[in-house]
């Protein structure tokens, strides 16, 4: 019974990311018309690949890639309330493209690189913290990951003080918000790539990753080399993170919500939850990106309509699961 | 007579305060289920984790003359599997799932569980009762099926050696004397061992080969209750656990049984 129900939701939830995917693609400042696409007009075909299938395409594999390691951290913390900033990745970041913004350039290959190294940063600093600590890993590692979230917010507050106000400090504010604006085809190749092989190791180790949410000492005595893997398995999801907001800019709530629907709907944490929950953080995210480059005649932040769109579905699965439990 | 487990010197401090120490025993072939005895903070548990290597310490055990210490985690595994009072099961996940993972030390970090593994994990949910639970999840189980459904686990597992540290605290009188039957028979018939950590002396005297009487961290006594005389193992129980009185009785199917009662003035 739950195989099958599995089966359908995953189908459904596939199939709306097809449909907003194509809503997406067909979406935008420049109108694009499919029969101006098949007659090949230079303009037309321009847009559609360097601009808006790029951006589209990160917003999917994008999305899914926060889906996935927010199940990931969700999983290994046991902790509802744990996403992919936890060990500081995301706040990294934002120090790492302030700084390519202030003293390198503004341009999207520096902040990408920047943010992306950043991130990395951040996250080893975080996973070095707490190996050097004796006792208890899991609860050092989020210590860990507070001290250093905390770490990088005072870095960044000291460059923001430090950026001009007119140029500087609103390109920083403007990419801590979140947008996908930006994105050309030339951008997105190498985290697209790390998104794609990342959530692909990280589907292969679901059950390593189910061992890692028992206590250390239980998982141990089961075969499982705990620090070595959860080490691993943190580092994959981080670098999809990583790899993510280098190019998107902070994208809040999809990694903290995508995880908690599709556990709600499926009510188990399979691999299919896995799925589900990369296949909802990309339905979340090319939602909320479609509306973003609409909704106004200036873009917005992506992170006011993934919340504004998640919260919402958050809400109707919790009151229909009320129902069913009843 | 060919000694199968063997401990020497184990001591454990944790901070500065002793919790083990010097403790030394040989559990021999024909007496493979062991009880450990004591009361709150005597080092039962400390001396399963300190078996199972999750504790440093000083000292060594050998299983079947092979020095524990100098295995890696997975070989470990599979020759020792432990259930811990209370396991850290805190996400949603079958039943299946739960037992399945006894599998792991015999698989790949890649590798999935084959077709034989679920059918004998279906097996093992029969074999303590919780037949048709499997796609159940475990969170929703009640402590006692969760215990049964942990010891399901461990069959799988198939280790030599089996660390259970108060498999009964959740269950009722019946599930609580079908585990330690099921442990028993386990142990008797396939040539493993089994240490099993109990509150409750008068269900270790019923079942185990050899008590290990634990005060204060210290090995007080080991006891073999089929064997040793009477008093004298009353005097050691009533150490621990206050005046009791041991009697044999026959029981209505013919059995010698032994039998513990609380002395009362």
């Amino acid at each position: 019974m739950t195989k099958h129900h599995d089966r359908r939701r995953l189908a459904v939830t596939l199939l709306a990311v097809a449909a907003v995917f194509s809503v997406s693609l067909a979406l935008g400042r420049y109108p694009i018309t499919l029969s101006g696409l098949l007659a090949g007009e230079e303009m037309t075909v321009r847009t559609f690949t360097l601009l808006r299938l790029p951006r589209a395409v990160m917003a999917l594999l994008g999305g899914f890639g926060l889906g996935v390691a927010g199940f990931v951290y969700q999983t290994v913390f046991r902790n509802p309330l744990a996403s992919p900033d936890i060990i500081g990745v995301s706040s990294g970041a934002s120090v790492g493209a302030a700084f390519a913004i202030l003293f390198i350039s503004s341009g999207a290959a520096a902040t990408t690189a920047c943010a992306f190294a950043g991130g990395l940063m951040a996250v080893f600093l975080a996973l070095g913290l707490a190996a050097a600590v004796p006792g208890q890993s899991k609860v050092s590692l989020v210590l860990a990951g507070i001290a250093v979230h905390s770490l990088a917010q005072t870095l960044l507050m000291l460059l923001k003080l430090t950026a001009d106000p007119e140029k500087e400090l609103a390109s920083i504010e403007y990419w801590i918000m979140g947008s996908l604006a930006g994105i050309t085809a030339g951008r997105i190749g190498f985290s697209c790539a790390v998104i794609v092989l990342g959530c692909c190791a990280l589907l292969v180790l679901h059950r390593q990753l189910l061992l890692l949410s028992l206590q250390e000492d239980e998982a141990r005595m089961l075969g499982v080399s705990v620090a070595v893997m959860r080490f691993f398995v943190l580092t994959v999801a981080t670098l999809v993170v990583a790899a993510v907001v280098s190019v998107t800019g902070l994208i809040s709530f999809v990694g903290l919500l995508a995880p908690h629907i599709a556990r709600l709907w499926l009510r188990h944490n399979r691999r299919t939850a896995c799925l589900m929950s990369g296949l909802l953080g990309s339905l979340l995210l090319l939602c909320a990106d479609t509306l973003a480059k609409t909704t106004a005649a200036t873009e917005l932040p992506v992170s006011i309509f993934t919340s504004l769109v998640g919260v919402p579905f958050l809400l109707y699965i919790l009151l229909s699961q009320r129902g069913r439990t009843e | 007579m060919s000694i199968l487990f063997s401990a020497n010197d184990l001591s454990v401090t944790l901070g500065s305060a002793p919790v083990l120490q010097d403790v030394s025993f040989s559990v021999p072939e024909s007496a493979p289920l062991v009880g450990v005895l004591g009361a709150n903070g005597s080092g039962k548990t400390t001396l399963l984790r300190c078996i199972a290597g999750l504790v440093p310490h000083k000292g060594h055990c050998m299983l079947h003359g092979t020095p524990l210490q100098q295995l890696s985690a997975k070989s470990l595994a599979r020759r020792i599997s432990y259930i811990p009072q209370q396991s850290g099961i805190g996400i949603s996940l079958s039943v299946r799932e739960v037992v399945l993972m006894g599998f792991n030390p015999r698989l790949g970090v890649l590798q999935a569980p084959s077709p034989a593994m679920h059918a004998a994990a279906e097996q093992a949910l029969a074999q303590v009762g919780l037949a048709g639970f499997a796609d159940r999840d475990y969170l929703t189980l009640s402590g006692g099926e969760q215990q049964l459904c942990l010891l399901a686990r461990t069959l799988v597992q198939n280790a030599e050696l089996l660390l259970l540290d108060e498999p009964d605290s959740a269950l009722d009188l019946h599930n609580r004397v079908q585990m330690l039957q099921m442990v028993s028979v386990l142990v008797h018939s396939s040539g493993k061992a089994a240490f099993v950590c109990l509150h409750d002396p008068a269900l270790a005297l019923e079942f185990c080969d050899t008590l290990l009487l634990l005060r204060g961290g210290r090995l007080m006594a080991q006891l073999h209750p089929k064997t040793d005389p009477l008093p004298e193992t009353e005097q050691l129980l009533a150490e621990v656990f206050g005046p009791v009185q041991l009697l044999r009785v026959t029981d209505s199917a013919g059995q010698l049984r032994l039998v513990l009662l609380p002395k009362t003035n």
